[in-house]
C-alpha cells in the first residue's frame, strides 16, 4: 500500500518554479494496478519518483508499505566501463541479495538474451541491448509495487512481446503503477488510474474513467495519437525545394486517391447488401473530400510556383 | 515466474543493514572501476607517484639545490612527505566528483549521495595505503632507508592525513555540488597548497618570524609529524601539534556530513 499525504512539490530552476504538485492525498491499496495520466509535463513523472523514492517531496510525505521498485527498464545506474554481469552484480548487492546471487545473474541472462555481450563493457551495447537488460534486471526482483515510467516502448518486436507478458504475469500478484500514453496498454494492465492535472491528482477507480477525464480537459474526445496531421505550412515559408517535394508527393498522393476512388466505384457496383453499400458510400465521399483538398493544395502550390519563378 | 524471482530479502531490511549492503557493494565497483576497468589503471597507479617523486627528486637535486635535510636522508624525506600529501589530496578532491560521477544510482532509493562520497574516501585510503607500503618494501629491496623508527606513530599520523582529507572531501563535495565553481578552485589550489605545506622544502627554510603563520595550515602538521615520526634525528619547526590537525578534520567531517543530510534532497535531484 502506498499512502501519499499533503504532498507538494516543487522545481527551482533559475526562474524560481511554480508548484509542479500540490496538495496531493492518495491512497493506492495492495494489488491495484494503477494507471497515471495527464499531459506532458503535468507531473506524472515527477509523481512515480516521488512514490518510488528517488526524489524527496518539498512537504507532505509518502508511506510505502511494501518493496517498492525502481523504475522498470531505467538504464541510468550502468556504469559503462563495467561489464553487464558486474552492473547486474551491483545492483543485486545493493538490495541486499547474497545467496542467491548467482541464480539471479542467471535469470538476467536468460531473460536480456544478449549473449556473451553480458560479459562485454555496457558502454559497446547497443540502445536495445543496455534495454533488455535494464528490464530483465528489474523484472529479476520480487517487489510488491513495481513502477513503470514508459518502459514498455523499448527494444524491438520480439522483445516488447516478452517484456509485456512478463509484466502481466508480474502484475497478477503484484501491483504496478505506470506512466504511459499508450492508451491500449493502460487499459490492458491497469484497473485504476490517476489523472494529473494542474498540479491536482483525480482518482479514478477505473482506468477508462481516468483516460476519459484526460480526454475531456484537453478537449480531445478522439484519440488523436494514430492521426498523423501534418501541418500546412504557409505559402510564403515555402522554398523551392521543399515546395518541388511537397508537389511530387501531392501528386502520388493524388494518384492514390484516385485510384482507390476507381475501387470504390467497382465495389459499389458489385455489392448488393444495402448497410454495405452505405458504408461505402461513406468511405467514397470522404475519399472525394481528401482527393479535392489535395487537389487544391496542389493548384495553390503550382500556382505560388509560378508566381515565385 | 513467481517462483524463480528473488526474494528481496525482509522487505524491512534494517536500515543500517541496507546501508552496509550498499556499502559493500560500491566498494567492491569502486575497486573494480579503479584498478581494472581502465587499460593499465593499476599500472599507472603504482608508476604515477614514482614518476613524479622523480620528478621532484630531480628538481631540487639539479635546480633548486641543496639536498640537505637535517636529520633525515633527503630521499626518504621527500617520498614520506609527497606520499603524505598525496594521500590528503586524494582523499580531499576525489570525493568531489563521486556525486556527479554516481548520479545515475540515486535510481535506487537506497543509496544515497554521501555513500559515494564516502567510499571514495576510504577506497582512495585504501589504495594510497598500499601504495605506501609497496614504496617501504622496494625501497627496503633497494637499500633505501625507508622503515620508520615509530611505526605506530607513522600510522596515526597518516591516519590522520587521510581523515584530514576525508573531512575536507566530504565538505567540499556537498559544497561543490551547489556550487560548482568550488570544485574549480579547489583543483587550482592544490598545487600551491604543495607548495606551502613543507612536502618539496623543508619549513626550516622558512624564517622564523614568518613560520607561525605557516602553522595556520594544518596540513603541514601532519606531515612534519610524520616526518618526525618517521626519522629519529629530524628536527621540525617548534609548534607541531596534532590536536590542532584534528581539530580541522573532525569539525570539517562534521559540517560536510550536516550539510549532507541537509542538502541530500538537493544532490540527488540536480
Amino acid at each position: 500500500m502506498i499512502e501519499i499525504q499533503n504532498l507538494y512539490k516543487r522545481y527551482h530552476g533559475p526562474h524560481g518554479g511554480d508548484w509542479v504538485l500540490k496538495d496531493i492525498n492518495l491512497t493506492i491499496p495492495d494489488g491495484v494496478s494503477v494507471g497515471v495520466v495527464g499531459r506532458n509535463g503535468a507531473g506524472k513523472s515527477t509523481l512515480l519518483r516521488l512514490i518510488g523514492g528517488m526524489d524527496a517531496p518539498d512537504r507532505g510525505r509518502v508511506i510505502r508499505k511494501g518493496r517498492v521498485s525502481w523504475p522498470i527498464g531505467l538504464a541510468g545506474g550502468f556504469k559503462g566501463s563495467m561489464t553487464g554481469r558486474q552492473n547486474v552484480k551491483f545492483v543485486a548487492r545493493v538490495h541486499g541479495i547474497k545467496k542467491s546471487l548467482s541464480k539471479l545473474i542467471q535469470e538476467v541472462q536468460d531473460f536480456a538474451e544478449i549473449g556473451k555481450a553480458f560479459d562485454d563493457p555496457v558502454n559497446t551495447y547497443s540502445s536495445g541491448m543496455r534495454a533488455r537488460l535494464a528490464f530483465g534486471l528489474s523484472l529479476a526482483f520480487d517487489f510488491d509495487i513495481y513502477i513503470s515510467d514508459e518502459a514498455t516502448a523499448v527494444g524491438d518486436r520480439s522483445f516488447k512481446a516478452k517484456a509485456r507478458e512478463a509484466f502481466q504475469q508480474r502484475v497478477d500478484h503484484a501491483s504496478l503503477i505506470m506512466v504511459s500514453h499508450g492508451e491500449g496498454t493502460l487499459k490492458q494492465m491497469c484497473e485504476a488510474g490517476i489523472f494529473i492535472d494542474e498540479g491536482k491528482a483525480h482518482w479514478f477507480d477505473r482506468i477508462d474513467d481516468a483516460i476519459e477525464a484526460y480526454h475531456r480537459a484537453s478537449g480531445l474526445i478522439t484519440d488523436v495519437a494514430d492521426e498523423d496531421d501534418e501541418e500546412e505550412i504557409p505559402l510564403e515559408q515555402l522554398d523551392a525545394d521543399t515546395l518541388k517535394v511537397q508537389l511530387r508527393s501531392l501528386k502520388r498522393e493524388m494518384n492514390e486517391l484516385h485510384k482507390q476512388q476507381i475501387i470504390m466505384e467497382y465495389r459499389l457496383e458489385t455489392t448488393a447488401d444495402e448497410a454495405e453499400v452505405a458504408k461505402l458510400q461513406e468511405e467514397k465521399q470522404s475519399l472525394r473530400r481528401k482527393h479535392q483538398l489535395s487537389r487544391k493544395r496542389f493548384k495553390e502550390l503550382k500556382q505560388h510556383k509560378q508566381v515565385s519563378a | 515466474m513467481a517462483t524463480t524471482t528473488e526474494q528481496v530479502p525482509d522487505s524491512v531490511r534494517h536500515p543500517m543493514r541496507v546501508t552496509w549492503d550498499v556499502w559493500t557493494a560500491m566498494y567492491l565497483r569502486e575497486m573494480i572501476a579503479r584498478t581494472m576497468a581502465d587499460r593499465m589503471a593499476w599500472f599507472w597507479m603504482i608508476f604515477e607517484p614514482v614518476a613524479t617523486i622523480g620528478v621532484m627528486i630531480f628538481i631540487r637535486t639539479y635546480i633548486r639545490g641543496g639536498r640537505n635535510i637535517t636529520g633525515a636522508e633527503f630521499v626518504p624525506w621527500m617520498i614520506v612527505g609527497l606520499m603524505g600529501f598525496y594521500l590528503f589530496r586524494e582523499a580531499m578532491t576525489r570525493p568531489m566528483g563521486a556525486v556527479e560521477a554516481n548520479r545515475g544510482l540515486f535510481t535506487y532509493r537506497q543509496i544515497l549521495p554521501v555513500d559515494p562520497v564516502l567510499i571514495r574516501c576510504f577506497v582512495e585510503g585504501m589504495i594510497r595505503s598500499f601504495i605506501f607500503l609497496l614504496f617501504i618494501l622496494i625501497g627496503s629491496l633497494l637499500k633505501i632507508d625507508l622503515i620508520p623508527d615509530h611505526a605506530f606513530g607513522v600510522m596515526m599520523d597518516w591516519l590522520s592525513l587521510w581523515m584530514l582529507g576525508v573531512g575536507l572531501g566530504v565538505l567540499l563535495s556537498v559544497a561543490s555540488g551547489l556550487v560548482p565553481e568550488i570544485g574549480r578552485i579547489v583543483k587550482i589550489i592544490t598545487l600551491p597548497l604543495l607548495l606551502i605545506s613543507g612536502v618539496i622544502f623543508p619549513v626550516t627554510y622558512v624564517p622564523v618570524q614568518y613560520q607561525q603563520y605557516l602553522l595556520w595550515n594544518p596540513i603541514v602538521h601532519g606531515i612534519e609529524s610524520m616526518r618526525l615520526s618517521f626519522f629519529d634525528s629530524y628536527h621540525s619547526i617548534p609548534g607541531i601539534d596534532m590536536t590542532y590537525l584534528w581539530f580541522w578534520a573532525l569539525s570539517t567531517l562534521t559540517l560536510g556530513l550536516v550539510m549532507h543530510v541537509r542538502f541530500a534532497s538537493r544532490l540527488k535531484a540536480r
